[in-house]
């Protein structure tokens, strides 16, 4: 069997209909073999809280769709391995729709 | 917000509406510019970054003697003819030989077109392992970038991240579609005049697939829903040496793209858990070098007797190999990749060579993910469907296939955009708007906007995880008649039961909600299924793609039909149809299913 391992991941929330300003929220996700940024926010998604909104599409890097700021770096999240507990931004956070969904991507 | 209001957010109109904009929406939309009239393309992401398209491997398909016409070395030998004698052969007689016809006839003007808008070539070879060299190699990202560049330059309209949800229809017209503003969340009532729809696959009803996420069946379940007759919807195609670990890299078909390279695809074995090269069992003479379907269907028979891997798969091995021949592959590889194609696809450029180090000292563990949808929306060679101003293009289309999707995805797509972008035209020309029904209009807002107003009930995702454990397990690669009816019975019950309690969770925001797009796609994907599970069950033999191990026989006696359905006061109702002969007589007699692919792919060079 794998080594289950959990990390945390601290998120960018907004939502600008409801909330008056961003703030994070920490999700504790298990990481069970080699996952990307977009496998932890599919997990959240799936899992723990449906309302995150994020772009997937292709999953391999292919549509380059899913640009964030993981830990201040810009990177697509497909493609994006994480091990260690990490925080996620939108790529523009001015330009937020919502949550680590930018205007223009 | 007013969740129950029965006005559309918007109202938009245009002559011929184009639901996707990709290698089929995409190239019928640029072909259709040139008659002057209204075009709108709607797309449920963005243009060359959606649906399946941009993430083809990818080869086209132009018999050998049209490839020189075009420029390219070509084979001589080669001929339109032994082309469409080769796609009928192979796809085991199923296929509509008047759409086969349109396809050879076809290949070489949409490459053309696709030449023109500069798409760039990486090589002319052959693929698919056929004799004759038909293969023009590219890559599905500088497929699409061709097509949105031109369709850019023409300035034709397009609306993107936008779902349709549903057709209407009214005298048996079409009168328009009402969609979603994936963003904004707003409803759209878009009038017109005709429509193609170009919307793919249904991938998404798998958990193991290899398309992207927004191929969720919802051309074909939208059309099954407005009265058309769907067909071959059994003929689903898996893709063997799919990555099914780690979760990063998982559905990636990068080996079995590798494979089709000489000398790679020589080498490597496929071993059971216990190290068996288990082909020795199932075809000795040609091993790994079987057939596609056989390679499948023996490693799908491994991985349910108990002796596949942890994650679900079976092993590709290159252990045996010397480590001199991998780094050689490497080099060669890397060299082909980065200096000849210029390539910079990830897969490509870091997790090919990252995985041929792996192959070194470990083996990796694959299996067969849902990959192409063979059946789809009922058209003819023109494109047409029954209901007049409808047409469909791509893989959401069905019939020309048959029972193997024996060659290129993308060269349907371009041959099928091109000609219902010639088509269509001509009829939006000769009528008006149709009225627009409003009580299917309030019917369509209502349902979609029905699981904001449960508080209790489904959550999508959890819907989602109960389907895919029938579609995982009662409708993969190897069917049987009992799992099949079980199928069936949940997938009803789904239907009536679940998909009236699914809920919108933590917020009434229509804005980017994912939870409420997924309830949409939800009913396209049950519908998908459903069709898929009937055809399933009626389809006593194998053929193909298509395999039940309780029925194991290819019987061209009773079986050389397909399965269509329609949907008649809201239950599926069965027709089957002798495919349309043109000049390929259907053969006789019941094989096994082995003897059935042996006499389908005789052409298929085997070197060892």
């Amino acid at each position: 069997m794998d080594e289950q391992k959990s990390i945390k991941l601290k998120c960018f929330r907004f939502d600008p209909n409801v909330d008056k300003e961003p703030y994070y929220k920490t999700y504790e996700i298990p990481l069970n073999g080699a996952m990307s940024v977009q496998d932890c926010l599919l997990f959240i998604r799936d899992n723990l809280d449906s309302s995150l909104s994020f772009f997937v599409n292709c999953r391999l890097g292919f549509c380059r769709r899913c640009l964030v700021k993981v830990n201040g770096k810009s990177c697509l999240a497909c493609l994006t391995e994480v091990n260690e507990d990490f925080t996620v931004d939108p790529i523009l956070k001015d330009k937020v729709i919502k949550d680590l969904w930018s205007e223009g991507f | 917000m007013e969740i129950n209001k029965k006005e559309c957010d918007r109202i938009l109109t245009t002559d011929l509406l184009i639901v996707g904009s990709e290698g089929a929406g995409g190239h019928a939309a640029i072909e259709a510019s040139k008659s002057g009239i209204d075009i709108l393309i709607v797309t449920k992401g963005k243009i060359g970054q959606c649906g399946a398209s941009q993430m083809a491997g990818v080869d086209f398909n132009v018999d050998g003697r049209s490839a020189k016409d075009l420029g390219f070395e070509g084979d001589e030998r080669d001929s339109p003819e032994l082309f469409f004698e080769t796609l009928v052969r192979e796809s085991i007689y199923l296929g509509n030989q008047m759409m086969v016809e349109k396809y050879v006839e076809y290949a070489p003007k949409a490459m053309k077109d696709l030449l023109d808008w500069g798409m760039r070539i990486y090589s002319y070879e052959s693929a698919h392992t056929e004799e004759m060299a038909r293969g023009i190699i590219t890559a599905g990202t500088l497929w699409v970038a061709a097509i949105r560049k031109k369709v850019k330059e023409l300035d034709i309209p397009l609306l993107e991240d936008c779902m349709v949800v549903d057709l209407l229809i009214s005298n048996e017209r079409i009168a328009g579609v009402i969609a979603v503003d994936l963003k904004s969340g707003e409803t759209l009532l878009i009038r017109c005049k005709a429509i193609i729809l170009a919307t793919g696959g249904w991938h998404g009803a798998y958990s193991f697939n290899t398309g992207p996420y927004d191929l969720t069946g919802d051309g074909v379940a939208m059309a099954y829903h407005a009265g058309l007759e769907v067909t071959s919807m059994e003929m689903v195609q898996f893709c063997p040496m799919t990555l099914v670990w780690p979760p990063k890299d998982k559905g990636s078909i990068i080996l079995y793209i590798i494979c089709e390279v000489d000398p790679f695809g020589q080498v490597m074995h496929l071993l059971n858990k216990h190290g068996e090269r288990f082909m020795e069992n199932y075809d000795p003479n040609n091993l790994e070098q079987s057939t596609k379907e056989i390679v499948s269907i023996a490693s799908q028979i491994e991985i349910e007797e108990g002796r596949g891997g942890p994650h679900g798969g079976i092993y590709f091995s290159l252990k045996h190999a010397r480590k001199r021949f991998i780094d050689m592959i490497i080099k060669v590889a890397n060299h082909r990749i980065q200096n000849e194609y210029k390539d910079t696809r990830y897969e490509l450029t870091k997790l090919l060579p990252e995985l041929l180090e792996q192959l070194k000292t470990d083996d990796i563990e694959v299996g067969n993910a849902a990959h192409y949808m063979s059946g789809g929306i009922k058209v003819n060679e023109r494109t047409e469907t029954a209901i007049k101003g409808i047409y469909a293009a791509g893989e959401c289309s069905g019939g020309l296939w048959g029972a193997v999707r024996v060659a290129s995805a993308c060269t349907e797509a371009s041959v099928q955009g091109k000609i219902a972008g010639e088509i269509a035209p001509e009829y939006v020309k000769n009528v008006n708007l149709a009225e627009v029904d409003q009580t299917q209009v309030d019917e369509i807002l209502e349902r979609i906007n029905k699981p904001f107003n449960r508080s209790i009930g489904i959550i999508p995702s959890e819907l989602l995880s109960r389907i895919y454990n029938i579609s995982d397990k009662k409708l993969g690669l190897i069917k049987d008649g009992e799992s099949l009816k079980e199928a069936i019975d949940d997938l009803d019950d789904m239907i009536s039961t679940d998909l009236e309690k699914l809920y919108v969770p933590y917020t009434k925001s229509k804005i980017l909600n994912s939870d409420w797009i997924r309830c949409i796609e939800l009913r396209n994907i049950l519908t998908c299924l459903q069709l898929s599970a009937h055809s399933s069950l009626l389809r006593q033999e194998s053929r193909g793609e298509f395999y039940r191990k309780d029925h194991t026989h290819t019987n061209n006696d009773i079986w050389l039909k397909t399965i269509n359905i329609k949907k008649v006061d809201g239950k599926p109702e069965i027709r089957y149809e002798t495919p349309e002969i043109t000049t390929i007589s259907l053969p006789k007699g019941k094989l096994t299913y082995q003897e059935a692919i042996g006499v389908a792919t005789a052409s298929l060079k085997r070197e060892r």
